[in-house]
């Protein structure tokens, strides 16, 4: 914060600056005073209460928790929604990297390898979800058994066999959402100073050498900072396994969110839909304390 | 110097146009209701001269079952009882406020005191409704109107409380039953001399009927439901006829889960055998819900599936099947013997409606033939229903009795007389198994969360050929157990 201070030109600006800026802030302050932090305190509040519609009825205590965590559900959703984020880290944490890689490296058709990367982003969640359905589609009328048909195979159960279920519905995530990351991959690489790459050249280096010397160590950074965001936004995972699936078979795809969706909007029971939900925002702040000490670690190192 | 100005000026209109933004966002609303009410007067016509004997108040009611823009001519025919509305109740404005239920926006809409003040849901909601209080009481002015005594006891049960309120008046009553699409029928050879489609009449007959349309037709011989709670509805009544009572309700007034017990477990294996002994159903049961069995029936996918006389318009209307090309069937008996489980569509009226504003919604209803009464203009009503039908290539066949009273009973069968579109050997034993003692209502004691239970174990018997059943079914009634016991058997005490 004490930045500011040094880059101010002349004293006599100093006061003015910083009204400017609080009057800069004033619009999102007041957005997410409004849309963010008053309905979160809120959230929590209705957590500990049982509830008619969206009113609180009486204070119950830890009661909304309770009946979460002894919902029938309750153990697959949890296991389920670490199992994404897994397979996610696992399946689509390297893609993008790679992509953003590879691009790079492109000389020609950059632009259009760009475009195609990120197309899958621009088309509408339910609409791919839709499309994947009927890839997925088990016995001999689903687009990838047709496919698979002609080289003679039978059948899969795709979606249906549940060792498959979650790793295939990360698939389809990846696929939709890699370009997107992939492009802050393509933005940092380059912004690499080419002349690294010109005296490495020089030296002797092969792609490889230079990947791993020079492009590597200038985005472990971000690649980071995109870790967290991965592991974040997994976790939340909602409407894919909902479409696809409707959390089965057999609880085989049910995610926490979805649990969440089903206690406000199926059984309009609020209060234990907050619950859940401050129960997801504790694991969430847990898993980014995790990292941050992790990483704090390493820099230290 | 200048560069500092402009961007503290640029940030502060930001900031002004922000909070005038808020500001004219409930303006507009306001205008939005105004302008709707306004139009509603100009549809209505002169609401305001009531006669001098008729010093009723100004009503005004928004009507959630209004039909959606798309259905021109179904709007007409609302069209034509707003105008009757208008001769007898001159009093009553009618807004038109199509509103499908959903249970994303219900309670929001509730929340912001928008709910329109009569609306259609679904059979599963009276009971969450009613505990959240989102929706009115309706007794007194039903008992006023002499309708209480006209409803379908176990149907009026459905829609009451435990202190025997009211909360609903049911659009249709409907038992479920076996819908054959009749052209795989004559495809497969499954017909006799006279033309009429040879159904099945045990669930035994029913796996060698759908594995005969399979084999003859390509096409799926039952389209069975796996997706979500309408799995374990259907498989409800499937395993009624095996001899299932899936839910006890104890004296005391606590319920026992018996999901485990043979004969479930009997119904389950059949169940299971449908997709790996006989493989006679959809491509991918766990992606079909009540809507899209209605699509794979309708569309020729599918032969036969589990659907009840007030959906009739949904594979035809909707799906393009010839209006001649349907017939419903019984559903097939087990060992245990024949049932169909029934219930009722329900309309609900909005928490915040004042009794002039229900009655006025109760007038409306009669004047749409919906009610237990046969006056004239109900009669008229029921007519533009059934012209509408036949337009629209529905069938116009009777209403599972929802109503007792004897005069409407007798006035729909005249109307069905009349303008009935279809042959009735189509639905006749159908019709005769749903007045026979084999009716049975839903399951007591939390029914939606028993679904969900049974459609999980549906999900993995018919993704596993290799799935336990006996286990599974145990572990459902374990987990019914379980929310039995948190939500209900707990509480009573």
């Amino acid at each position: 914060m004490k930045k500011g201070k040094r880059r101010t030109e002349g004293q006599s600006g100093f006061r003015k600056k910083d009204l400017m800026a609080w009057l800069v802030m004033t619009p999102s302050l007041l957005l997410f005073a409004f849309f963010v932090w008053e309905p979160l305190i809120e959230n929590i509040r209705l957590s500990f209460f049982s509830t008619k519609m969206y009113q609180v009825v009486d204070f119950i205590g830890l009661n909304n928790y309770k009946a979460v965590i002894n919902d029938v559900d309750f153990m697959a959703a949890f296991k389920n929604t670490f199992a994404y984020t897994f397979w996610s880290l696992l399946i689509g944490f390297f893609v993008p990297m790679i992509i953003g890689v590879l691009i790079s490296e492109t000389v020609h058709l950059k632009g259009f390898f760009r475009m195609a990367v990120y197309f899958p982003n621009i088309m509408p969640s339910l609409a791919t979800i839709w499309i994947w359905s009927y890839f997925f589609l088990p016995g001999p009328t689903g687009v990838l058994n047709i496919l698979f048909g002609k080289l003679g195979m039978e059948p899969f159960e795709w979606l249906n066999n549940p060792a498959w279920t979650i790793p295939l519905i990360v698939i389809t995530l990846t696929w939709k959402s890699a370009g997107a990351t992939a492009l802050i991959y393509m933005a940092n690489i380059s912004s690499i100073s080419p002349d690294l790459y010109e005296a490495a050249t020089i030296d002797g280096a092969g792609i490889i050498q230079r990947v791993r010397h020079i492009t590597a160590p200038s985005i472990i950074g971000i690649a980071k900072t995109m870790l967290i965001l991965q592991i974040i936004s997994v976790f939340q995972i909602l409407y894919e396994p909902m479409i696809f699936k409707n959390g089965g078979p057999n609880n085989a795809s049910i995610s926490l969110m979805m649990l969440m969706y089903r206690y406000g909007y199926r059984d309009y029971n609020v209060g234990k839909a907050a619950a859940l939900s401050v129960m997801v925002c504790i694991i969430l702040v847990i898993l980014s304390g995790i990292y941050m000490k992790a990483t704090a670690k390493k820099e230290e190192n | 110097m200048k560069k500092k100005l402009v961007s503290l000026i640029l940030s502060s209109v930001l900031a002004v146009s922000l909070l005038a933004g808020c500001g004219s966002t409930t303006t507009d609303s306001n205008v939005t209701d105004e302008a709707a009410g306004a139009a509603s007067e100009v549809k209505v016509g002169e609401v305001t001269e009531a006669s001098a004997e008729e010093p009723a108040e100004e009503v005004s009611i928004t009507l959630g079952i209004w039909p959606e823009d798309t259905l021109v001519e179904d709007i007409a025919v609302h069209e034509g009882y707003v105008q009757t509305m208008k001769e007898l109740h001159p009093n009553v404005t009618c807004v038109p406020a199509y509103y499908k239920y959903s249970t994303d926006t219900f309670m929001p809409m509730v929340e912001a005191g928008n709910c329109p003040t009569i609306f259609e849901s679904w059979f599963t909601e009276p009971t969450k409704l009613i505990a959240q209080g989102a929706i009115a009481d309706i007794t007194d002015e039903l008992a006023a109107r002499g309708w209480l005594d006209a409803m379908n006891p176990s149907i009026k049960a459905l829609l009451s409380d435990k202190n025997g309120r009211v909360y609903g008046i049911p659009r249709d009553g409907y038992a479920l039953g076996l819908m054959l699409n009749v052209e795989l029928f004559e495809e497969a050879g499954l017909v006799d001399g006279d033309g009429y489609p040879i159904y099945p009449k045990t669930w035994d007959e029913l796996a060698e009927t759908a594995k005969t349309i399979k084999d003859k037709t390509g096409a799926a011989g039952l389209c069975l439901l796996a997706k979500d709670g309408a799995g374990g509805w259907h498989f409800s009544n499937i395993a009624w006829g095996f001899g299932a009572e899936l839910c006890k309700a104890n004296d005391d007034g606590t319920f026992t889960s018996n999901l485990a017990s043979d004969e479930a477990i009997a119904a389950m294996e059949y169940v299971k055998s449908l997709k790996w002994d006989y493989d006679v159903l959809t491509a991918d049961p766990l992606s079909e819900d009540w809507g899209t069995g209605f699509t794979q029936l309708g569309t020729g996918n599918a032969a036969m599936y589990i659907g009840a006389n007030d959906a009739v318009n949904q594979p035809t209307q909707v799906n393009g099947l010839p209006v001649d090309k349907l017939a419903i069937c019984p559903i097939p008996a087990g060992p245990a013997g024949q049932f169909s489980l029934y219930g009722g569509t329900p309309y609900f009226f909005s928490k915040d409606a004042t009794p002039a504003q229900i009655n006025a919604a109760l007038d409306y209803l009669e004047v749409m033939g919906k009610a237990p009464v046969a006056t004239e203009a109900s009669v008229e009503g029921m007519k533009a229903d059934a012209q509408n039908k036949v337009d629209q290539g529905v069938p116009v066949i009777q209403r599972f009795p929802c109503w007792v009273a004897q005069d409407v009973l007798d006035a729909e069968a005249a109307i069905v007389a009349e303008y009935g579109n279809v042959d009735p050997k189509m639905y006749d034993a159908y019709f005769e198994a749903t007045s026979s003692e084999g009716l049975h209502l839903e399951e007591p004691g939390l029914t939606q969360d028993m679904y969900a239970e049974l459609t999980k174990v549906l999900q993995a018997v018919l993704t596993d050929a290799n799935a336990d059943v006996a286990a599974l079914m145990k572990q459902a009634d374990e987990n019914y157990q379980t929310i039995l016991d948190e939500n209900l058997n707990n509480k009573a005490e």
